[in-house]
């Protein structure tokens, strides 16, 4: 059984040992420990979990963003080619973000600056970025007057503004004038427009009602086919997922438990990872008659490692292996499969089958 | 949509004006008019010193005539809720009527003038001080919030507090005390030397800017920390906001985020905040005007109360108020301009 | 709330706000002002300071306008400072009807410029013969004083002030050592006596005094002719050219002293006003944003006339109209401070009052009453004390503001009210800085301590705005 398959030329992400801890005063608290996994051009990953595993963590990651006082202490994110964890944030700016990989934004209600207009915002994200790849018109020579500059960027602006369904009007608008649907269809055309090789899209649709979900949703389907994207879909709604990706990888703890092809978690087989079947067996089906609603007993793991616990090549975030707050599989107290193995040590991402890898001292043979 | 705000919020302030008015009137009312009656005696008085050749109860009866006239030019003996009235009316048309005590410095005792003539004077100043003010405010507080809780933070703010409870007026003091006496380098006060060099020539303006230097100093030395301190806030919490994380994640680079994005959406509560100071530094001048004896407002108001010169009092205080009231009305109309989202207005 | 979740609530709050250092300072500052204000009847060098400050008899015996004692560190010639000396030796001699009484007080001279007097006091029954002689270190004697005094049956302070009294005693003194043609400059009206006492006799020494130093004696005798008479508990004053910790004014009162017992009217004034308008403007607040509706429409239109009233001349027009006493005054400034919080506190309810827990209250069929007290108001205590904190140097300042314009309680004595009597006494023009900064130093100390403390709650409050 092989660990997880890197180096293949189909990807366009790998993401390797990625640790981002959140230093506070207590200790540190590890969002994201030792995560890995891999993307590949033109497919949706899905990152599914219950609150607080990690998984906008990971997102946020992937842009090399994370929220103060959160900071990436080990692993590699290799982006088209590239290891972007050691990069300076203006290089990081003027190459990477946005035009590499963007993001769509939980909670679209207030990634707007709300005093300029969608034309001011969109506009200005394209002058930034020059390095415009294959659009003629836009020329990249800084001796085209301004204007002509602005025609085309005009002209761009309008075409992914049709392609996520809103007239030009919306270009003379402030953010506060649009209803919330509205806003989340500008931001994923603004993800959109720069045509970066990943999208990550962190909770698209949770603030919005069940009908602009869904409408968004099929616009994601529309545009992953026609124009060919590769999205990361973060989510924890398990049957959006479900609708959207194409492989789905379960997060829990800060850690992977399971990555696995739609057909695979979601088919009649079903997954292999505990966790993994518990999640999917609480989510209540129109069509079956339920008695009574099975959840999960017990609560997330804490992930604040205290100070005095840890060891001194922890403080420079180094690589070397560490002793972590708990002990073992991060599932073990609320698994009621659990073995001895699994409370002493932590399992690694296994592949199980073809395109199939699970994290679980049962699941291997 | 804007221009029905802004009426809305006109006429608001107008009314508001029409009651203090009269609540003035009637205050005025209660004590002074007491003063009034005893500079008609005086005045009645001084007129019988003059007569001559009459008899006691000859002179008794004129002097008793004399006072009614005055009562009557007064409008004293009219009962006391017609004189509130009257007074308010007057004052709503900006008739203040004439001084006995006070002349401006062309020699007019019409109220009106003398007031008029007092505001610029207190704009200059004070216009001044903020404008500076602001500008100085903003730009250190923006420093401060690009580097939060560092050095320069911390130590400013901690200047901020200590002379937070600090007056004006006391710092006022000591400057002059120290800078007009000790060392003789600025006047102690004043807008213009004595004699004032002739108007609307260079050495004018030039000593008048001499003249300005202490009392705009002092100013600044205790308020453009406090502005500081709040533009830091207002940044600080702003770039909080996730459309910052969302321009920074679109790449923009820092400068633009800061002064573009983030400066632009805190610009409303800063300015506001900024244009307030100035609006009650206009009405809680008085004794900061008097410390350098400058010739505004301020000091005009005292030395109304002190010589009970009630025409003078009401006007000014009319005045005083009518420019306070507009000027909380033009806030609001300036903040509801800047953030759009009061001035377009409502969801497409 | 129950005690034990106020002392959970109470300890948890102290934890965060020890963190803040200068929050800490602000406290300990304000400790200090509560110790002077519990020590002040110890502290006061005058006790009766409160009482007497306008007292000019309290304060005769004291400089006018004297640079405080420890300017004399910064200058090689050294000033007279004021004392008083108690001690002194008695000598009684009986000569049949008569009796001589003595009274000796050693004077060890160390000074460079003389004081500016000698005031001698003693209390006085009958008709006693008084003669006061200063004995020189050099055997010079000088009678400055000669004559009887009737204080008749009841005992009467006596009091000689050498400066008033001796000036042609000294001048002839004086004229001594001056050659002739010297003396036409000198007006016997005009020269220094007791820089004459203390000088050397040489040339110059009414033109300009050469400081003798040494052992001085001044000699009280008291002759008693009849049986009444007595002079009994004599006591010396000597004012000096330096005086006290923080100098004196130009009507000789003692300004530490005056600066120490402001400190309790400014905490009273300060907290008072702070505690009550933001009572005041809490409770309004509360009530507007949950009776929402018209009511709520209405108070904010009385609201936004009393904000509209532009503070600083109403206040002087009511304070010339009204008594200014030191309750009226905090009044006044209630009336118009409350508005302060009223804004964010209605903001504050009207966000509460959307919680759901509210509304499970009323459905509960909790009174209005019950709701607004027990549910949103404990939400803005703290709130309520950050702005307090801060509110209190606003009321300190305006209370000193309305004393300088002549409009405060002059029955108190306050900083601005010693800062008033510092500007109509020419302090500014005279450059007489120990009058003016001691007293507005302390009124910004004052505004500093609360600043770090409100501050400090504020950052609490808002932990969005903490760097740490």
């Amino acid at each position: 059984m092989d660990k997880i398959k890197m180096k293949d030329d189909r990807n366009v992400l790998e993401v390797e040992n990625l640790k981002l801890y959140y230093k506070v005063s207590a200790g540190l608290v590890k969002a994201v420990d030792d995560v890995t996994f891999f993307l590949r051009k033109g497919e949706t990953l899905g990152l599914v979990g219950e609150s607080g595993c990690g998984k906008t963590t990971t997102g946020t990651a992937l842009m090399h963003m994370p929220t103060p006082p959160g900071y990436i202490a080990g692993g590699k994110i290799i982006l088209d080619g590239e290891d972007i964890v050691p990069l300076q944030e203006k290089e990081l700016r003027k190459r990477i973000r946005w035009e590499k990989i963007s993001m769509v934004f939980q909670g679209a209600m207030n990634c707007l600056t709300p005093v300029y207009t969608i034309g001011k915002l969109m506009s200005e994200t394209l002058h930034e970025h020059d390095a415009l790849k294959g659009i003629p018109k836009f020329s990249t020579n800084p001796k085209t007057s301004t204007r002509k500059k602005n025609a085309s960027a005009r002209e761009l602006m309008i075409k992914y503004l049709n392609y996520v369904g809103l007239s030009e009007d919306v270009l003379r608008r402030y953010p506060h004038e649009l209803s919330g649907g509205m806003k989340q269809r500008v931001v994923i055309a603004m993800a959109l427009f720069l045509e970066p090789k990943v999208i990550v899209c962190d909770e698209p649709t949770t603030a919005l009602d069940v009908v602009v979900q869904a409408q968004i949703i099929n616009l994601l389907k529309e545009l992953k086919e026609k124009l060919d994207l590769s999205f990361i879909f973060i989510t924890h709604d398990l049957a959006t997922e479900a609708e959207v990706s194409d492989r789905i990888q379960i997060m829990y703890g800060g850690r992977v438990m399971e990555i696995g092809t739609n057909q695979q978690i979601y088919g009649k087989q079903g997954p292999m990872h505990p966790y993994t079947q518990r999640l999917l067996q609480a989510t209540p089906r129109l069509h079956e008659e339920v008695e009574e609603l099975a959840f999960i007993p017990g609560t997330p793991p804490d992930l604040l490692v205290p100070w005095e616990s840890m060891e001194p090549p922890e403080f420079s975030g180094s690589k070397t292996p560490h002793k972590s707050g708990l002990k073992g599989c991060k599932f073990h107290d609320r698994c009621d499969v659990c073995m001895e193995k699994c409370r002493t040590e932590e399992p690694d991402l296994i592949e199980i089958e073809a395109d199939h890898y699970v994290a679980c001292w049962r699941c291997r043979g | 949509m804007y221009w029905k705000y802004a009426l809305k919020r006109l006429l608001n302030a107008a009314i508001i004006y029409i009651i203090l008015i009269f609540i003035f009137s009637a205050l005025f009312n209660v004590q002074m008019e007491q003063t009034v009656y005893a500079q008609i005696d005086e005045l009645v008085k001084q007129e019988t010193m003059q007569l001559k050749d009459m008899r006691p109860d000859e002179i008794r009866n004129w002097s008793i005539q004399r006072k009614a006239h005055y009562y009557s030019r007064y409008n004293l003996n009219k009962p006391v809720a017609e004189r509130i009235m009257l007074r308010a009316l007057n004052a709503l048309t900006f008739d203040y009527g004439t001084s006995s005590l006070i002349k401006s410095s062309s020699g007019s005792r019409d109220v009106r003038i003398i007031v008029m003539e007092a505001i610029p004077r207190t704009l200059l100043l004070f216009l001044t001080a903020t404008i500076l003010d602001i500008l100085l405010g903003f730009w250190l507080g923006i420093k401060k919030a690009q580097k939060p809780g560092k050095a320069l933070d911390k130590s400013t703010s901690v200047i901020t507090m200590v002379v937070y409870g600090m007056p004006s007026w006391w710092l006022g003091m000591l400057m002059i005390m120290v800078f007009a006496y000790i060392f003789k380098i600025f006047p102690s006060g004043g807008l213009h030397a004595t004699p004032p060099p002739p108007a609307g020539t260079w050495s004018y303006f030039v000593d008048a800017l001499y003249h300005l230097i202490l009392p705009v100093i002092t100013l600044l030395v205790i308020g453009f920390w406090g502005r500081a301190f709040l533009t830091r806030n207002i940044v600080l919490s702003t770039l909080q906001e996730d459309y910052i994380m969302s321009a920074r994640a679109r790449g923009i680079p820092e400068r633009k985020v800061l002064y573009g994005h983030a400066l632009r959406s805190a610009a409303p509560p800063i300015v506001t905040m900024g244009l307030l100071a100035l609006i009650v530094s206009f009405s809680g001048n008085i004794l900061y005007e008097g410390i350098f004896s400058w010739p505004g407002m301020g000091n005009l108001y005292w030395v109304a109360v002190q010589q009970n010169d009630i025409p003078v009092l009401m006007g000014n205080l009319s005045l005083t108020t009518g420019l306070y009231i507009i000027g909380l009305a033009i806030l609001d109309l300036i903040y509801g301009f800047l953030d759009p989202r009061i001035k377009v207005g409502g969801k497409g | 709330m129950k005690l034990t979740d106020m002392k959970d609530s109470f300890s948890e709050f102290w934890s965060e706000f020890s963190k803040e250092k200068t929050g800490v300072v602000g406290l300990v500052l304000f400790f200090l002002f509560i110790l002077i204000v519990i020590f002040e009847p110890i502290l006061l060098p005058f006790e009766d300071a409160n009482d007497r400050w306008r007292d000019i008899t309290y304060w005769a015996d004291n400089s006018k306008s004297a640079p405080p004692a420890w300017t004399n560190w910064f200058s090689s010639e050294k000033k007279a400072t004021t004392e008083r000396y108690y001690e002194y030796t008695t000598n009684e001699q009986d000569l049949g009807g008569m009796t001589v009484m003595e009274y000796t007080f050693d004077y060890d001279y160390q000074f460079d410029d003389a004081p500016n007097d000698i005031i001698i006091h003693a209390d006085a029954t009958g008709a006693p013969l008084i003669i006061i002689k200063v004995v020189r270190p050099d055997g010079e004697e000088v009678e400055v004083y000669n004559g009887s005094f009737s204080a008749g049956e009841t005992t009467k302070d006596f009091r000689l002030s050498v400066d008033n009294n001796s000036r042609s005693i000294l001048y002839n003194f004086g004229v001594q050592y001056e050659n002739r043609d010297s003396l036409k400059d000198v007006k016997a009206g005009l020269i220094k006596t007791t820089n004459t006492l203390f000088a050397k006799a040489e040339e110059g020494i009414l033109r300009d005094p050469q400081a003798l130093k040494g052992d001085y004696q001044i000699v009280i005798q008291s002759i008693y002719m009849g049986d009444d008479d007595k002079l009994e508990n004599p006591y010396i004053v000597m004012p000096g050219k330096v005086s006290g910790v923080l100098g004196t004014d130009s009507s000789k009162r003692d300004i530490w002293t005056g600066v120490l017992a402001g400190v309790k009217w400014a905490l009273l004034i300060g907290i008072l006003t702070a505690v009550v308008s933001v009572f005041v403007g809490v409770i309004y607040g509360v009530i507007s944003a949950y009776l929402g509706g018209w009511r709520d429409a209405l108070m904010q239109r009385i609201f936004e006339v009393f904000v509209s009233v532009p503070l600083l001349p109403v206040l002087i027009v009511m304070s010339a109209i009204f008594e200014p006493s030191i309750w009226t005054m905090v009044g006044m400034m209630v009336l118009f401070f409350w508005t302060g919080s009223v804004k964010t506190v209605r903001s504050m309810a009207l966000q509460i009052k959307e919680e759901t827990y509210i509304e499970a209250s009323k459905a509960l069929g909790a009174s209005n009453f019950r709701i607004i007290f027990k549910h949103m108001v404990p939400l803005l205590i703290p709130y309520s004390f950050s702005s307090m904190a801060l509110f209190i140097p606003r009321a300190v300042v305006y209370e000193a503001t309305i004393s300088l314009l002549g409009l405060g309680d002059a029955k108190i004595v306050t900083w601005g009210q010693i800062l008033s009597d510092a500007l109509s006494g020419g302090a500014v023009m005279n450059g007489l800085w120990w009058w003016v900064v001691p007293p507005g130093l302390m009124i910004a100390f004052m505004g500093m301590a609360f600043a770090f403390i409100g501050f400090s709650l504020d950052k609490i409050l808002h932990p969005k705005l903490r760097t740490r």
